[in-house]
């Protein structure tokens, strides 16, 4: 079946475009989902997936896993041997203790703290943005309900969302713990696809934006293999190996879209695009308001982060194994990339499954110069360095390769930076939170949107809700 | 020893905030006795005559945010303060061109049109922008921030009022003042122009006073500073005040007294007293003590909590917070004694661009590279400066013929490696001055007398603590209701009838004195 019959067509099979797709279908509609890429990473999903999509699209009986590695991270210490840190808070206030006593006994606390703030983003996140600028009385309610689940909360909690989500993750660590190594491993995961170090105002609403979805005293995203369970699910038809672009009808509105190589058409009356928003509208641009070009045009989405493969002749003695011996060891590696530069000692963290290495390395920014292979050598290089192993064991692509490969705009695999003027209602672009583009019948679902990149399908969740909430009123 | 005088309100410190704040309670009709431990008022808003004839503006240098209310409540002009425009930047470039700033808008507009058309068209709106945005923020300084964790219907109805004031800016202002909150200058900046050296001298004038780099989010928001002053129509973006930030201060005071209050000089507080978890009065390094049942520091929040109330019990939590506010003093000064004006080679001889100011930021890269230096705890081996010749606008600063320069320099941090020491405070100025050589060779041969202030000193000398200029760095997390410490931004403290009253509480920062005059209505309110 191809041409008509689609009442919607997604543009992605990542794992919000499957969501949304499904949701869709579950409301019957007949969706198809057009893919660029041949074959299905085989690598796991690293984020939360919110309970709602495994209980609504009945994931747990379709062979859903989520890891829950123990220890859930590994990190080298100076005079050698590991840091690690287990599932257990006391577990791990026992390993910390023996580097520092104080930072043991404030680490109960600090993962209470944290586990709290986070909460508050996981009821934030499932739902679209707050829209603040609303008169309509439904969401002044909303906003109102915000407001009620956080005062809730208790004092604490409200001085820490306010405090803290400004501030660096830096000076956040620095106010609980005084252990280099534990706050090298716990600062990284507040620079995760930002190009800012952690002296960065902002990272601390980052670092807790990763630590969301996951239990007290574990500061990692959990991984999965939702995509795989997504991609067998019935219900959707996935078509793979056609990039797609956007068609519009002579009424201006989305008509569906045009798979590129095959020059085919394909015709629906809605399009859903998981890609990024600006690589989604860039092709149409010219029939959009102006200020809203520019303001897509501003979003920044400056790709730090190459990820790869780490072949090792061993099983792996490790889980996840963080290099990020220091704070300042994060900030003299993005003072790399401030001006353009490869980290020469970047942030490495490998994590096995399977007997499967994936790798990690921040910073290595996009640029739109041609990568040398020279520049290649140098950071396998310096990977390999970090890791312990042959530079000829370490596969990456560059933010450069997934422009290049797969129209990534500049390689920001969470297509914008979340920041904190590019998150909730400013996100992708202020006005425009919503899922909606300024063209009727496109809409957006991917973590270009509310909440973001490292949250497993919530994205095409709140998308395909507000696509059916509108087509009901 | 004990006072005969009965007061009702005894204000540490005489800086500008402490003498605002003791001026609207004399107009009140209190008793007001100022305690000041320098042996002029001012705090770091003081001239000082630093080599004979050479008058410097020491530590503060121009004039912006004076609150207009103050200016009229306290007649200031009437006391001899009197503001003289400072109208133009010139930014020396390294490869001898610049960018300069005019006084007249077309001439500005043509000056950026020669670098760049289409930033001379962006400038227009962006300054359109700006100045609806300082509108927006206007209100918020002169209110009390709410508590938002209290249940107080008072509280609840004030935030309820802000949120009310926030979505009546409409979407546009609103999403335009989030980005002015949460981006760093140089993303903002990039948004709307393309000319490096114009974004590098707009970002510098958003990294003073903060441990921030131009690419550090939340250094955007400073850039507003720069169109509050003009809101009110009272002056120019900066001024300078004639005869230096000294006679600002010198202002305030004759308001004060002429109200009655009485500012005694050399006069340093030791503690405050104590009694029952109520204030009574303080205690002299002399072994005086004065009584009065209010009593109110203008001193920073770590010197006010945690020096003055030394020995008291206060709440855990707080002291907690009050050791947390960041401080991480990041400028220096240097003052020069000139024989003549330095000559920049990008604008030979001697012209208007001395009667204003300049700016030594000729590219984000350098400022921030600036940056770099200070944050693994050097000083920036080529800083950025602000610099200012007063005697060229205001002649009584120097001897005749002769002149004062005054350099602004970021970054110098206090906790540089290996601490501040004689040798390291000759290698800064050092560094300062070779760098203006660069963009004016001959200027070191200009040179009478140069007076160099690190963080350490402006410490030792103001007891600004850690020689933070805002008395507490201005980062979000510092400001509003976390402004000293959260449940404590209202200007009353744990310890009844003690005050704080500087500008380590909302809004602070800057010569603006709304600190001052916002403790001030506090007291009065709970008086009655």
């Amino acid at each position: 079946m191809s041409g008509a019959g689609w009442d919607a067509v997604v543009i992605g099979a990542g794992v919000n475009g499957l969501v949304a797709a499904h949701y869709l279908a579950r409301a019957g509609r007949r969706v198809l989902v057009v893919e660029q890429r041949q074959e299905a990473s085989p690598a796991l999903e690293t984020g939360w997936i919110p309970p709602h999509i495994i209980r609504e699209l009945g994931l747990a009986s379709r062979g859903l896993r989520v890891a829950q590695p123990d220890p859930w991270i590994a990190a080298p210490l100076p005079a050698g041997g590991r840091l690690e840190l287990w599932r257990d808070v006391g577990k791990s206030a026992e390993a910390i203790r023996r580097l520092s006593p104080a930072d043991a006994a404030r680490w109960p606390e600090f993962c209470l703290r944290m586990r709290r703030l986070a909460g508050v983003l996981e009821a934030l996140y499932v739902q679209p943005p707050p829209d603040v600028e609303s008169r309509e009385v439904g969401e002044l309610v909303r906003l109102a309900r915000l407001g009620l689940h956080v005062r809730r909360l208790g004092k604490q909690a409200i001085i820490d969302l306010a405090r803290i989500l400004p501030m660096s993750v830096a000076e956040l660590l620095d106010d609980w713990f005084a252990n280099d190594t534990l706050k090298g491993l716990l600062g990284a995961a507040g620079v995760w696809h930002l190009k800012q170090g952690p002296y960065s105002g902002g990272t601390a609403f980052n670092f807790l934006h990763h630590h969301v979805g996951s239990p007290a005293g574990v500061f990692r995203p959990p991984r999965s293999n939702i995509a795989q369970v997504l991609t067998a699910l019935p219900g959707v038809e996935i078509r793979r190996d056609a990039e797609a672009t956007v068609v519009l009808g002579s009424d201006g509105r989305a008509a569906g879209v045009l798979l590129v190589q095959r020059h085919e058409q394909v015709e629906a009356p809605l399009v859903v695009s998981s890609a990024d928003p600006r690589s989604t509208l860039w092709d149409v641009r010219g029939t959009l308001d102006p200020e809203f070009v520019h303001a897509l045009s501003n979003v920044k989405c400056r790709g730090v982060v190459a990820r790869g493969t780490l072949a090792l002749d061993r099983p792996a003695d490790f889980s996840t194994l963080c290099v990020a011996p220091s704070l300042e060891f994060l900030e003299r590696a993005y003072d790399d990339a401030k001006y353009g530069r490869d980290s020469a000692r970047p942030y490495v963290e490998a994590w096995a499954e399977d007997g499967r290495i994936d790798v990690h390395v921040q910073y290595v920014p996009f640029s739109d110069q041609k990568r040398t292979d020279e520049h290649r050598r140098a950071l396998a290089a310096s990977v390999g360095a970090a890791l312990g192993a042959e530079p000829g064991r370490v596969t990456l692509h560059t933010p450069d390769d997934w422009e290049r490969l797969y129209d990534l705009t500049e390689g920001h695999l969470y297509h914008g930076e979340l920041t904190l003027d590019q998150i909730l209602f400013m996100r992708p672009v202020p006005g425009w939170s919503r899922y909606r583009t300024p063209i009727d019948g496109l809409y957006l679902c991917g973590p270009g949107t509310h909440p973001g990149g490292g949250i497993a399908g919530a994205a095409g969740r709140n998308a395909a809700r507000e696509i059916l909430r509108k087509k009901r009123t | 020893m004990t006072s005969p005088i009965r007061y009702d309100a005894i204000v540490i410190g005489g800086g500008h905030n402490g003498l605002v704040h003791a001026a609207y309670l004399a107009r009140a009709g209190k008793k007001v006795l100022v305690l000041e431990r320098r042996p002029r008022v001012g705090g770091a808003a003081v001239t000082e005559e630093v080599f004979p004839g050479f008058k410097f503006s020491m530590f503060s240098y121009v004039v912006s945010l004076l609150r207009p209310e103050i200016i009229r409540d306290l007649s200031l002009p009437r006391h001899g303060l009197h503001i003289l425009p400072l109208e133009s930047t010139l930014t020396p470039m390294e490869n001898g061109d610049y960018l300069a700033a005019w006084g007249d808008h077309d001439e500005t507009r043509r000056e950026l049109c020669r670098h760049s058309p289409r930033d001379a068209e962006a400038y227009d709106e962006y300054g359109r922008l700006m100045h609806h945005m300082a509108h927006a923020v206007k209100p918020i300084l002169g209110m009390v921030p709410p508590d938002p964790t209290s249940l107080n219907p008072r509280d609840l109805f004030a935030l309820l009022r802000l949120g009310r004031h926030f979505r009546g800016l409409g979407g546009e202002r609103l999403h335009a003042l989030v980005k002015l909150m949460t981006m760093s200058s140089a993303d903002l900046l990039d948004e709307w122009f393309e000319t490096d050296v114009l974004k590098a001298t707009k970002a510098a004038s958003g990294i003073i006073g903060t441990f921030l780099g131009p690419r550090s989010p939340g250094t955007a928001y400073v850039l507003l500073h720069h169109y509050m002053g003009e809101l009110d129509g009272v002056f120019r973006a900066w001024g300078f005040a004639k005869g230096g930030t000294g006679s600002v201060s010198e202002a305030i005071a004759a308001a004060a007294r002429e109200f009655g209050a009485e500012i005694r000089c050399d006069a340093t507080v030791a503690r405050v007293l104590v009694k029952g978890g109520r204030a009574t009065g303080v205690a002299l390094q002399n072994g005086d003590e004065i009584s009065a049942p209010v009593v109110v520091s203008s001193l920073d929040p770590r010197r006010t909590f945690l020096q003055l109330l030394e020995g008291t019990a206060l709440p855990e939590e707080f002291v907690a917070d009050i050791r947390r506010f960041k401080f991480r003093g990041s400028s220096g000064k240097v003052n020069l004694a000139l024989d003549a004006l330095p000559n920049f080679t990008c604008m030979p001889g001697v012209g208007r661009h001395h009667r204003g100011a300049v700016s030594i930021s000729p590219s984000l890269d350098y400022v921030e590279r600036a940056y770099d230096d200070a944050k693994y705890g050097e000083f920036s081996r080529r800083p950025y400066m602000d610099i200012v010749f007063p005697s060229v606008i205001d002649p009584g600063m120097a001897p005749p013929g002769k002149h004062v320069m005054s350099i602004f320099v970021q970054y110098a941090p206090y906790h540089v490696n290996g601490g501040w020491t004689d040798a390291k405070r000759d290698a800064f100025g050092d560094a300062v001055i070779d760098t203006v050589e660069q963009f004016a060779p001959g200027f070191k041969s200009l040179i009478l007398h140069r007076q160099v202030l690190t963080p350490a000193d402006i410490e030792r000398i103001t007891g600004l603590s850690e020689g933070n200029i805002f008395a507490g760095e201005l980062a979000l997390h510092q400001l509003f209701f976390l402004r000293p410490a959260p449940g404590w931004a209202k200007f009353r403290t744990p310890v009844r009838g003690f005050y704080q009253c500087g500008s380590g509480t909302h809004p602070g920062g800057g010569i603006m004195g709304a600190s001052g005059r916002l403790a001030a209505l506090a007291v009065l309110g709970d008086g009655r």
